[in-house]
């Protein structure tokens, strides 16, 4: 018979997100209000993120400062670094032969 | 920060303010961290900033011009003070609070020595919220086949801020494309934040004698007319050692002789195979003995590879 583990869902709240990236928690929740973070909410309405989320604050921040960019382009550049992100590691496994 | 800031944007001495900023937009959008993955982008990236920094305002280019690398060193009022001090000598940086008594009243109250230069430009990765975290960064790896099949340590350089040097491990059946991530080893971060990762890409070099195909080695296997027809049993080096190959009889080229498992290592699970092709080889030039019993052979034989 299999046997299947009690896992714990990896989803950080806003705190420990604000926490991590030494954001105040109403400017996270503002990203996620821009939709630059993906977020879940729960029945209590609280907010819940994914682990990636600290690297993807970090990038928001490194991306305004150092080529003054709004946040509604930050959302296009986040998406399409995600789409190049995808594209190549497809072309990756397609160069399998040597 | 040792480069000029008109080389540093690849501009002329004489650019106008317009050409300073689209030089910079250009470079800044090409050398950004998180679009430009290469370890050199992010120190290019902090120098073409500086430049930009130092050249878009008209006060600060004009000392720049005037004074070189020091000029922030050079107090705002230089010329009162050169014109009160009478010798237009300046005395700046270090030891500079105890020299100004010799100064008359010109230098008090000026405090501009040791400015660090990390002070001025910590700015560009902070941003408004404090620590960021540093970007994550790819460098290519080259391996030759073997390499990639033995795996082991292998010590690489990456040009950068400062070079840096790794001494790497890389696991055994590594194949092109894969990636190994060093923790903590890519950008740096702002403040106290973690630096980001650095990931090192696989490439696989290509050989003279394997093909890969994702586990599978595929190698040709000569193997002489008599060899091909009566069969042998002949070595053929792989990467992982010399292994010895039954061909069987009545082989002709473009027969797949698989060894099992004799493919790349897999450290999580099955190892691919590898393909000997039999490749029938000739004599280029025959000695007159061979030609004469391949001529007998040809007058004897009735076989037709064409006739099928």
């Amino acid at each position: 018979m299999a046997e299947y583990l009690l896992v714990r869902p990896v989803r950080l709240s806003l705190e420990t997100v604000a926490a991590r990236s030494g954001l105040h928690p109403e400017l996270v929740r503002r990203f996620a209000a821009l939709s630059l973070l993906e977020c879940t909410t729960d029945a209590d309405g609280r907010l819940w993120f994914t682990p990636s989320t600290v690297a993807i604050l970090a990038r928001i921040q490194r991306l305004r400062s150092g080529l003054s960019l709004n946040y509604a382009a930050i959302g296009l550049v986040l998406d399409l670094l995600d789409r190049i992100d995808v594209l190549e590691a497809q072309v990756r496994s397609q160069r399998r032969w040597t | 920060m040792a480069t000029d800031f008109y080389d540093a944007l690849g501009v002329a001495r004489t650019a106008s303010a317009d050409e300073i900023q689209r030089a910079y937009r250009k470079l800044a959008r090409e050398y950004h961290p998180d679009v430009n993955a290469d370890p050199g982008a992010e120190t290019r990236f902090k120098e073409i900033s500086e430049a930009y920094q130092v050249l878009s305002d008209p006060d600060q280019r004009k000392k720049y011009d005037r004074f070189g690398a020091d000029f922030r060193r050079v107090p705002d009022d230089f010329d009162e003070r050169a014109h009160v001090g009478g010798g237009g000598r300046v005395r700046y940086a270090q030891g500079r609070r105890q020299g100004a008594q010799g100064f008359g009243g010109g230098f008090e109250g000026v405090d501009i020595g040791g400015v660090d230069i990390e002070d001025l430009l910590g700015g560009f990765f902070r941003g408004r919220g404090g620590p960021v975290a540093g970007a994550d960064q790819e460098a290519e790896l080259e391996l030759t086949v073997d390499e990639a099949y033995r795996g082991g340590r292998r010590h690489l350089t990456l040009a950068g801020a400062a070079e840096r040097g790794y001494d790497v491990t890389i696991p055994p059946g590594v194949l092109d494309g894969q990636r190994i991530r060093l923790a903590g080893q890519g950008g740096t971060g702002s403040g106290n934040a973690a630096p980001g990762d650095l990931y090192l890409i696989v490439r696989v070099k290509p050989h003279p004698r394997y093909r890969l195909s994702g586990r599978d080695i595929h190698v040709d296997l000569p193997v002489s007319p008599w060899e091909a027809v009566l069969g042998a049993t002949v070595p053929v080096t792989t990467p992982g050692g010399e292994v010895k190959v039954r061909v069987t009889p009545g082989s002709s080229t473009g027969r797949r002789l698989r060894l099992r498992g004799e493919g790349m290592p897999n450290p999580k699970g099955n190892p691919g195979d590898l393909y000997a092709e039999v490749r029938v080889m000739v004599p280029k030039k025959p000695s007159k003995r061979e030609r004469e019993l391949f001529e007998e052979l040809a007058a004897v034989s009735d076989f037709d590879p064409r006739s099928s």
